[in-house]
């Protein structure tokens, strides 16, 4: 029992490190991405990218990680730092082709009117980020949700090791071939009622916030 | 307002329990440093086949040895038997541990692995729906029970499931195929299915057909209940042995060497003690037989099947 609270708390923390990473950096380009003229091209390879296999992914960045490879001498395989950094790319492509449609539409709305009440560049990203927040934080759930649940890459460059990098996922994977279906029935229910709870939560938050 | 501002409190106490807790990762051997205090913690990183983890033998093993080595981590990362070698060879164990003789002769001749000790033994089965429509419980041996098997596949009456992934037991039966001179390959009957031991035998659990398992994973799910359709038909034969050997990885670091090869001593000087009596308390019998007592004839065997006698 100690155990499954321990892979429960390690998998959030994983994955909400992961997310928040992905947030602070696809944000900005989502942000960017919204302003420009063409960006239609960028955004839909952004958006195919939404789907990309976990194990795709998670063998390109073994490759990367690896002793011989070209990042190996940063030890970062077989850690959970090496998850997070996994996750967070899987999710950017997420965060951003779902953000870069509500920034869009936003700043349709409201930015020609920012600017024609004289609010500075500063003042009008804060104002339009305000206006979105709703979608954003949806963007967050659907990103957090996706790295939580995710298997490729846990499995191949967190190689889940005992009380280490083992996650929800993979305890799920391992009890399968351990043959223990109830123990991976009890940790996919517990892992579904996580995502649930922290949707939920962000929405109350949500609410406060906005007024 | 004042709900606004509550709100956004909680929401900055969780990003910052959220950095808080990625420094903690960054820096995770400080901590344990401090609570071990006088050595410092060094992990050591095995792959290994996943039939040998899945039985919970490993974390025993590791478990006994950091009573003695409380400062070695042992980390094992379970894969297939070709995927644990190949991860050795990129430099990313320090130990491995393999059953697929002819793969690690391989790699010793490449230079990648070294320092092998035989560890423990036991015996592939063939398993098969409980009428046994082959007629295998009585076949003379290994070769003569995959020739009933052909011979009952090929009149209809019940199919093959493979591992077909490259796994000691994949290997195996792909031997034993040859050795009959038959090529299952394309056939109809015979389903390569790239899955683990666990799945192969839930799949020929659902389609009551024939497979060769290995003792442990069977024994588990056996016992789980979660194999009514089918059960051990033929076992015991010498040419199914399946040997269990463990490897230092010669590109493993300098510093982690000797941890590495205490380890491998370890396990191999308590052979009888440990691996000899894990599993009798859950199965009533031994998962695995330990080697030291027949280990010259053991090594006849592992030459045997690595050079495909």
């Amino acid at each position: 029992m100690n155990e499954i609270i321990d892979i429960t708390l390690r998998s959030i923390w994983i994955s909400g490190c992961a997310t928040l990473i992905a947030f602070f950096i696809g944000i900005p380009l989502a942000y960017i991405l919204a302003y420009r003229r063409r960006a239609e091209l960028i955004s839909s390879i952004v958006e195919s990218l939404v789907g990309i296999p976990t194990v795709v992914l998670g063998l390109f960045l073994y490759f990367l990680f690896s002793k011989s490879g070209p990042l190996g001498f940063l030890n970062l395989l077989y850690t959970p730092q090496a998850i997070i950094i996994g996750e967070a790319i899987l999710v950017i492509p997420l965060i951003i082709s779902t953000s870069f449609r509500i920034l869009k539409n936003t700043i349709y709305i409201y930015g020609e009117f920012a600017i024609a009440i004289g609010a500075t560049k500063t003042q009008k990203m804060i104002l339009i980020l305000k206006e979105s927040y709703l979608g954003l934080l949806a963007s967050f759930t659907m990103a957090f949700s996706r790295a939580i649940g995710e298997l490729g890459i846990a499995l191949m460059i967190g190689g889940n090791i005992k009380d280490f990098t083992r996650v929800m996922t993979t305890a799920i994977a391992l009890g399968v071939s351990k043959g223990e279906f109830e123990l991976s029935l009890l940790l996919g229910c517990i892992l579904v009622i996580i995502m649930i709870v922290i949707s939920v939560i962000l929405r109350i938050i949500s609410r406060g916030i906005k007024y | 307002m004042s709900q606004k501002r509550i709100t956004s409190i909680l929401l900055m106490i969780i990003i910052f329990l959220a950095i808080l807790n990625f420094i903690q990762y960054i820096n995770p051997r400080k901590e344990i440093i401090i609570s071990t205090s006088s050595q410092s913690e060094v992990r050591i990183r095995v792959s290994t086949t996943t039939s040998l983890y899945a039985t919970g033998l490993l974390d025993y093993l590791a478990f006994q040895f950091n009573k003695l080595y409380p400062n070695v981590k042992i980390d094992f990362i379970a894969v297939g038997s070709s995927a644990a070698l190949k991860i050795a060879e990129r430099g990313d164990a320090c130990i491995v541990f393999s059953h697929a003789p002819e793969l690690e002769e391989q790699y010793i001749k490449k230079g990648v692995i070294d320092y092998g000790r035989i560890i423990a033994y036991n015996y592939f089965i063939i398993v098969g729906p409980l009428d046994d429509p082959a007629g295998i419980r009585n076949a003379s041996s290994a070769e003569d029970a995959f020739r009933k098997i052909y011979e009952a596949c090929e009149s209809g009456r019940t199919f093959f499931i493979s591992r077909g992934d490259n796994s000691g037991t994949h290997i195996k039966e792909i031997s034993i195929w040859k050795k009959i001179g038959i090529d299952p390959h394309g056939k109809s009957w015979y389903r390569e299915t790239g899955t683990g031991m666990d799945q192969v035998l839930i799949i020929s659990n659902e389609m009551k057909a024939y497979t060769l398992s290995d003792t442990g994973t069977y024994l588990q799910f056996k016992k789980e209940g979660r194999l009514p359709n089918i059960e051990e038909l033929f076992s015991n034969d010498s040419s199914l042995i399946n040997i269990y050997s463990i490897y230092l990885v010669r590109n493993c670091s300098s510093d982690l060497i000797p941890y590495a090869i205490a380890f491998i001593d370890f396990i191999y000087y308590n052979q009888r003690d440990l691996i000899g009596k894990f599993g009798i308390d859950k199965y009533g019998v031994p998962l695995f037989i330990p080697a030291i007592d027949k280990e010259k004839e053991l090594a006849c065997e592992w030459l045997k099947i690595a050079r495909g006698y």
